[in-house]
């Protein structure tokens, strides 16, 4: 999947990959990857400021761990981190049950068809 | 060998993650503290992926080279930086004429409340006061004004910002309020400074004058490198 269209969603997936534990930058961006099969192709230099972004909304928080001689700074979910996680997820279900009735109208569910 | 060659005169091959972070650093403009902070994490980010590479088997120098290029080049990932560098340094200049704006409304209290005081019986100096209490009052308006700004600027880039889209002016709208405050601040210093040497309460005066002279100094930095940071292109 192309870049432009991954960046429309990389705030919720930046919080989904949050959402086990704490993770430094680089840990972040092998998640996505990981989770995604290494389907979703995105500049990995993107992350930074986006995750800087959500930090001062106040759905992320950070500070610098050392490990061993290196320092890395980790980011973990907040309170309302989660609740903006849950709120993408519901918006996503949303979202692709309606493409997927207009895409798929066979495998609609029923309650979704028009009365006739 | 020299410090920056090989023994056969060939310059050294630079580090491919330096010159990446030197490139993406020299365009960038915005809070100090910030800018260092992010580049550091680029560095170490860039460090990790090569070593993940180099864990798999590939050289180094290719590794490096392979990271910086999955990474994206420094014109495709400005914009994205110096946005966060714009808002942050946005925040900084509103802050800073939110907080220091109150001085020139003290000052002005102060020239206010001084004319009617024990030292200004004098024939003559409410007159002398009419010019700096008009001067020092619209620089106070004013100064209030950018600070009601500045406190909606903290706002709307804030936790506001979850909901609501950042407006593209406000860094600029900004920057200008900060450049009008400090002029005002510049304006007020020097008329507190005059008036002071006119009365017999001028220490006090004198102290408000150098607040609101190193009030200027932080204000108009800050607005100035808002300007400048407002001009660069952001996404």
């Amino acid at each position: 999947m192309k870049t432009d269209a991954v960046r429309g969603h990389l705030d919720g997936l930046l919080l989904a990959v949050l959402e086990p534990g704490p993770l430094h930058g680089y840990a972040v961006i092998t998640a996505v990857q990981d989770r995604s099969g290494g389907v979703l192709e995105l500049r990995t230099g993107t992350i930074y400021p986006a995750l800087n972004r959500l930090e001062r909304l106040g759905l992320l928080h950070s500070k610098w761990e050392s490990v061993g001689e290196r320092r890395r700074r980790c980011y973990e979910l907040t309170d309302a981190g989660q609740r903006m996680l849950a709120g993408e997820r519901t918006a996503w279900q949303e979202f692709t049950t309606a493409i997927g009735s207009v895409l798929n109208p066979d495998t609609a569910p029923a309650a979704t068809r028009p009365a006739t | 060998m020299s410090a920056d060659g090989n023994a056969a005169g060939k310059p050294a091959p630079a580090d491919p993650i330096e010159s990446h972070v030197a490139a993406l650093d020299a365009t960038l403009h915005g809070p100090v503290r910030l800018k260092a902070r992010m580049m550091a994490e680029v560095r170490e980010g860039l460090t990790d992926a090569t070593a993940a590479r180099t864990a798999g088997g590939m050289p180094s120098e290719h590794a490096a080279r392979e990271a910086v290029r999955e990474f994206g080049t420094a014109k495709e990932l400005a914009p994205g930086f110096q946005r966060e560098l714009t808002v942050a340094q946005t925040r900084h200049t509103a802050r800073a004429v939110a907080l220091t704006a109150p001085f020139l409304i003290i000052c002005w209290l102060l020239i206010w409340t001084s004319d009617h005081g024990p030292g200004w019986q004098q024939p003559g100096a409410a007159r002398l006061l009419t010019l700096p209490l008009a001067v020092v009052a619209v620089a106070a308006a004013g100064a209030a004004a950018a600070a009601l700004l500045g406190l909606a600027a903290l706002a709307a880039t804030g936790t506001l910002a979850r909901r609501l889209p950042t407006p593209r002016r406000l860094p600029a709208a900004v920057a200008w309020s900060g450049t009008a405050v400090g002029i005002a601040m510049a304006l007020a210093t020097l008329t507190l400074g005059v008036t002071s040497a006119l009365t017999a309460d001028w220490p006090l005066l004198a102290c408000a004058g150098a607040l609101t002279a190193a009030s200027h100094g932080v204000v108009a930095t800050s607005a100035r490198t808002c300007r400048r940071c407002a001009r660069l292109p952001a996404r």
